[in-house]
């Protein structure tokens, strides 16, 4: 399997790590709401279809990258940098 | 001035290896380089940046990603995620010129010369030998001369850049150099090898 | 001359003869044979015995989908068992072994299996031994039992116990177009993607390619076909941009286009040649594929079909032209479709003699029955054999009159002698390539075999894969298949021309003849007609459950002769029509594919060696080396004559006694700098960072998100916006990836930059009363004394002319610094320490040296942070700020991890002088066979000098409230078990006088 990173191009999946589900948000960092922070830290919707997760290209840029990923049949539908404040250098 | 040692060991002698009877198809070499630093740019400077490299180490660096750049004295540099550059030369103050040219507002630099050691492998079957251990395209249409590339071999993180139609450089963190040596040269054993 | 070789014909060289041996034989074929096509001409047609019963077995086929002719190869010293004798190419020496026989394949006792046969059908494994226990002989225990004898009697070759010494190695290649197969189509395809300058690799798992035009006789282009494949590959072999793979067979299709392919290199050679790999692995990601793969020919099964001299009509056809050998001298056709016919005429125009045609259909075509005039015979349209004769070899073949419609047998069994008979029941198209691509294949009534669906991944289909037949599609579909991979339209240019063939390759569906006797399905594992009818009575209906209770299927070939008969035998059980039974999805791999081309370079240990740049001096040293992660460390420096533990013990005490120097430059070592680097670290801290003073360290504790503790270590402040976060050996990697996540993902605003800095510096740590001395011995450009360096300080200096980092830190409760250089100047830096050293009789120390001085100290590390612990299970309380958030303290104080019964730290004090074991449980009964419930466990454990006593860590529920408590340690698996009394884990200089001294 491929994943084509925004920066490096498409390489292989051992390239890069799963870094879980992109959907949830997390506390503000001073909430005391233990019920938000667990459900930020342990309840994941595991849906069968369309998902959106962090990859990390941890043996090429190290980049965490957002991707649509279909866990019926692992159709990539898009991938793109968490950040997006890079210009991905746009010729100078 | 204290010399630095090689990590490679004493098993990484000038010499012919491999199947080398018809001729050793490719060369392995250490390249000393005394200065190699990594720049990086805050989101958004990655041009400003590359402007800086150039204008220190007079070379024509791009922020594309994947490029890089490399001059006549050996000075040369690529880009090795957003924003980021592996410098390097001979030249020992290489590294202060650039941590001294890159402001706060443009990015870091990080000197790396003595954590990456950097390995050469050049020769007719240079592109045989490196895909044995890379998934990379190593072909000259999709690796173009200068262009440089992040992945890893395994556990090992190497950033390589073309330097030549059959020349690489893989630059590697210095505590896996002597294992990566030894696979690259049991790759090349089929194609016959020397060490220079 | 061997006696089944023709006189000529053939694309064997018979001018080259080739020795090899078979059971220690001596036999002699030609260059270009295979090791079946060498025995068949030496008129050896028993080739293995079989799985379950051991009956003989003869060679099946020509090809891959060989089932029967299993053999072992004896090579290089190796025995590599279960490898077709088909797939095998003759060469001098070969040794070959066969299989599954005892003591000899004439006289094999396990054929008494035969006899039971009735008894041992589908499940009876299960049946008889998996079932609850009822009484002596039934039950898991007697299955147990019995397991070794069964597995002995039952099965394939023998594996060997020695390491295998072939080299194998991974290649991976990019392509616009990667061509699965050589023949007809495969080469057009390859020709026409070529053409336009696109990167091609061609793919063919056999040695030549060519395929079908190497023994179909045809002619294509007013040359013989198998001229024309050879010069088409030639010109193939000249572009650049053409890559042709050669004994290459593509095993996997996997996502992204991405598919594996195994290059059996050198096998065909006596011997590897030093250096070069015996199998190489191909991981090729092609943007688009053109599967080629052709199409295998498949049984009818009938009572007694197994015995040697019973194979395929399309290997006999291929025996006779490729090899020049008659498999034998008088063959009864059996066939479904006209393709046998051709067969039929091949033989007699070798020279061999056609006994019969048997042909199920009532009537059939002038073009087959010209074939059959050419045979020498009439063919016996309406009839099917029901039986055979002979032993070791086959005799005779018993036919009768066939009702295809009904499947009804009539009239008189009447036996025809033959020695060969030659089998067709069409051809199914080898789909599994596509299968695997995640495509459901397409059951055709009107051809009798599943097609290839819509592509679901970047593939085209070419040639008889398609499930069209003949030369004339082949060259066709390939050249459009080629263009269509580039983006082309189908060419209106000319095609090579090639005769039509009138044959019709359409079989009636008639796949198994019923009656009396074994009709196996599944030759390989032994799974007849009446197995796959057993398991439809007791319920198994569904394929996959059909293919896990019989076997079906299951075997190294994968059932490529066998799923189509048995889906078939399903169905008419069930009452249904084939594509209602379903097919199971193929699976990777094709072909069989050794463990160790899959493993390629990664063997061993399967990772790589990272070393200090210290390594060599340890290694010289006689130190022993242990693994930490990927590391290599000291483990002790042992004396001549001393174990490790009298080393460590020797070196512990030298340290509070005088001096030690030990290696720490595997700590991990982070570069964090920019404006917000010290906020950075706040935030990923329990506590505060943004108050540190530049130039002094701070110890500092990370936590998860779910509030447990993640890792510790120092971060030292070197410069305003420039910090060097050290991290515990084990979790460089894993905190550089939190801290990664952290920037990209939880606060992008933040401006710091995070390099890996562990290869760039080289660390010694100096630790004892004597510690300064050493250092002002060697450092110049600073002073190194309280004032100018205090604990937790930071100051730059010299040693022997390089550049270094001292920081004034503690791991062992001594007076101790850390000394950082350059890892360039590491060995150099390091022996200088040691001549500094020299007067104090300083002593290098190892990881057994540095765990006892942090156990005497009561210092946590990985055994403790364990990823179950919190801050406060470790007294750590201290360091969580109250005064900002951090990662963790939104779940840190949850009921569970701050209930007052967890386990904490606390230190254990062996009581009898038995030695303690890491993660021994801690009880509180003194009853070693029944000793309760555990209260915790040791996580580590030395013996300590300071205290002349075997200490330990440990975590135990309460924690202080133990304090002052017995227990005993409950060691079973090191048979240990004695009193303990649980202490604080200070064990040594509890208020720190020594270290801030």
């Amino acid at each position: 399997m491929l994943i084509d990173c925004p920066h490096c191009g498409a390489r292989d999946l051992s390239e890069f790590s799963y870094q879980g589900d992109a959907t949830r948000t997390r506390p503000d960092p001073a909430s005391t709401d233990t019920k938000a922070w667990i459900d930020y830290v342990y309840n994941r919707p595991n849906p069968a279809g369309k998902h959106r997760e962090y990859w990390q290209h941890a043996g090429g840029c190290r980049a965490h990258l957002v991707i649509e990923r279909d866990t019926l049949n692992h159709e990539i539908r898009s991938v793109a940098l968490a950040r997006r404040d890079y210009n991905g250098g746009d010729a100078a | 001035m204290v010399e630095r040692a090689s990590p490679l060991g004493n098993d990484f002698r000038p010499g012919s290896y491999g199947d080398f009877a018809n001729g050793a198809d490719v060369a392995i070499s250490e390249v000393p380089k005394a200065a190699i630093v990594e720049a990086r740019a805050w989101p958004g400077k990655e041009n400003a940046l590359a402007g800086l490299v150039s204008s220190t180490c007079k070379l024509k660096l791009s922020a594309l990603p994947n490029s890089g750049a490399a001059n006549r004295e050996g000075v040369c540099a690529f880009n090795i995620g957003p924003g980021r550059f592996l410098v390097s030369g001979a030249r020992e103050a290489l590294a202060g010129d650039i941590a001294q040219a890159v402001d706060e507002e443009t990015g870091t630099v990080t000197d790396l010369s003595h954590g990456r050691t950097v390995l050469a492998i050049e020769g007719a079957k240079v592109e045989w030998v490196l895909a044995k251990l890379f998934a990379l395209d190593f072909s000259n249409n999709a690796f173009p001369i200068h262009a440089g590339r992040a992945t890893a071999h395994h556990d090992v993180f190497v950033q390589i850049q073309r330097r030549g139609e059959k020349r690489f450089e893989l630059y590697v963190f210095r505590s896996f150099a002597r294992a990566f040596a030894k696979s690259l040269r049991r790759a090349a054993q089929d194609v016959g090898y020397t060490i220079k | 001359m061997s006696p089944r070789r023709t006189a000529k014909g053939g694309l064997i060289d018979r001018a080259r003869t080739i020795r090899f041996t078979f059971d220690g034989e001596n036999y002699v074929g030609h260059a270009g044979d295979s090791l079946a096509s060498a025995l068949l001409a030496n008129g050896v047609s028993l080739m293995g015995r079989s799985f379950k019963y051991h009956r003989p077995r003869g060679v099946f086929s020509a090809g891959v989908e060989e089932p029967n002719a299993l053999v072992t190869i004896l090579r290089e010293g190796v025995r590599e068992p279960n490898i077709p004798a088909t797939q095998i190419e003759l060469h001098d020496g070969l040794r070959v072994e066969s299989q599954n026989r005892f003591p000899s394949l004439a006289w094999d006792l396990g054929a008494l299996n035969q006899l039971g046969g009735r008894l041992i059908g589908a499940g009876f494994y299960y049946k008889t031994f998996m079932g609850p226990v009822m009484g002596p002989l039934k039950g898991t225990r007697f299955w147990m039992m019995c397991e070794r004898a069964i597995r002995r009697a039952a099965g394939l070759g023998r594996a060997d116990y020695e390491p295998d010494p072939s080299r194998y190695e991974r290649m991976n290649a990019f392509c616009d177009v990667l061509v699965v197969g050589g023949g007809i189509a495969g080469l057009m395809a390859a020709e026409a993607a070529a053409n336009t300058g696109k990167q091609v690799v061609l793919a063919e798992q056999e040695p030549y390619t060519g395929g079908f035009a190497r023994w179909s006789g045809e002619i294509i282009g007013g040359e013989p076909a198998d001229t024309w494949a050879a010069a088409m590959t030639a010109r193939l072999a000249k572009l650049d941009n053409v890559r042709l793979l050669t004994r290459t067979a593509v095993w996997g299709y996997y996502d992204s286009n991405t598919l594996a392919a195994l290059e059996r290199v050198n096998d065909h050679l006596a011997r590897t040649p030093k250096g070069h790999a015996r199998q190489r692995h191909w991981t090729i990601r092609a943007d688009q594929v053109v599967l080629a793969t052709g199409a295998l020919e498949r049984p009818i099964v009938f009572c007694g079909n197994d015995r040697p001299g019973i194979m395929l009509a399309g290997a006999v056809r291929r025996y006779v032209a490729e090899f020049g050998v008659l498999p034998g001298s008088k063959t009864v056709i059996f066939t479904n479709n006209d393709s046998a016919y051709e067969t039929a005429a091949v033989i007699r125009r070798a020279g061999g003699h056609v006994a019969a045609i048997v042909d199920v259909r009532p009537q059939i075509g002038d073009e087959a029955a010209a074939r059959a005039t050419e045979a020498g015979v009439v063919a016996l349209t309406g009839h099917a054999i029901v039986g055979t004769r002979g032993g070791k070899a086959l005799s005779g073949a018993v036919v009768q009159a066939f009702d295809a419609a009904t499947g009804s047998l009539s009239g008189e069994a009447r036996p025809i002698d033959c020695d060969s008979i030659a089998v067709s029941g069409g051809w199914q198209p080898l789909i599994h390539l596509a299968s695997q691509a995640g495509a459901k294949p397409v059951w055709r009534a009107e051809k009798q075999a599943f097609l290839p669906p819509e592509p679901t991944q970047r593939w085209v289909g070419a040639g008889a894969f398609l499930g069209t037949f003949g030369t004339r599609q082949a060259l066709s579909s390939g050249r459009d298949a080629g263009l269509k991979s580039v983006g082309k339209r189908s060419s209106r240019a000319k095609l090579p021309e090639t005769p039509a063939t009138e044959l019709d390759l359409t079989p009636a569906p008639v796949l198994e003849i019923r009656g009396k006797g074994k009709a196996f399905v599944d030759l390989q594992h032994d799974v007849t007609a009446d197995d796959v009818r057993l398991a439809h009575r007791e319920g198994f209906v569904s394929v996959e459950h059909l293919k896990r209770y019989t076997t079906l299927g299951m075997a190294t070939d994968q059932g490529k002769t066998s799923n189509v008969p048995g889906l078939a035998i399903m169905a008419d059980a069930r009452g249904i029509a084939i594509p209602e039974a379903g097919t199971t999805r193929f699976r990777p791999p094709f072909s069989p594919v050794a463990i160790g081309a899959l493993a390629a370079e990664r063997y061993g240990e399967l990772k790589p060696e990272r070393f200090t740049p210290m390594h060599d001096w340890h290694s010289e040293r006689g130190a022993e080396m242990t693994p930490a992660g990927l590391w290599h460390r000291p483990l002790a420096y042992a004396n001549a004559g001393e174990t490790v533990d009298q080393a460590y013990i020797r070196e512990t005490a030298a340290v509070r006694r005088s001096v030690g120097i030990v290696d720490v430059s595997t700590l991990g070592k982070i570069a964090v700098k920019g404006p917000d680097a010290a906020g950075l670290l706040d935030r990923v801290y329990t506590n505060t960072f943004s108050t540190l003073k530049v130039g002094k360290a701070r110890y500092g504790l990370m936590l998860r998100e779910d509030g447990l503790a993640f890792d510790d270590g120092t971060t030292w402040r070197l410069g305003e916006t420039d910090f060097l976060m050290t991290t515990t050996t084990a979790n460089a990697g894993p905190v550089m990836q939190h801290l990664e996540y952290c920037l990209d993902v939880l606060w992008p605003d933040l401006r710091v930059h995070l390099t890996s800095v562990t290869d760039q510096w080289a660390g010694a740590a100096i630790a004892g009363p004597k510690a300064r001395a050493v250092l002002e011995r060697c450092v110049s450009g600073t002073g190194v004394d309280n004032g100018t360096l205090p604990f937790m300080g930071i100051v730059h200096g010299e040693i022997d002319g390089a550049p270094v980092m001292i920081c004034r830190l503690s791991f062992s409760g001594e007076l101790a610094y850390e000394v950082y250089c350059g890892a360039g100047h590491g060995l150099h830096v390091w022996e200088a320490l040691i001549e500094a050293g020299e007067p104090f009789a300083m002593t290098p120390y190892g990881m057994e040296a540095l765990g006892a001085l942090r156990i005497e100290k009561g210092h946590v590390t990985g055994a403790e942070i364990d990823g179950r612990t919190t801050a406060r299970d470790l007294y750590l309380d201290w360091m969580l700020s109250k005064k900002k958030p951090f990662i963790g303290s939104g779940l840190m104080d949850r009921p569970a991890l701050i209930d007052k019964n967890r386990a904490r730290l606390v230190g254990v004090v062996s009581l009898d002088g038995q030695r303690l074991g890491g993660g021994a449980h801690l009880v509180e009964r003194g009853n070693r066979d029944e000793p309760g419930e555990s209260i915790g466990h040791v996580t580590a454990y030395c013996y300590s000098p300071a205290l002349e006593k075997y200490i330990g860590l440990a975590l135990v529920k309460g924690g202080k409230t133990r304090h002052g408590t017995r227990a005993f340690q409950s060691d079973p698996l090191r048979k240990r078990f004695g009193q303990v009394e649980i202490v604080s884990h200070h064990f040594f200089d509890p208020n720190g006088e020594r270290m801030h001294g």
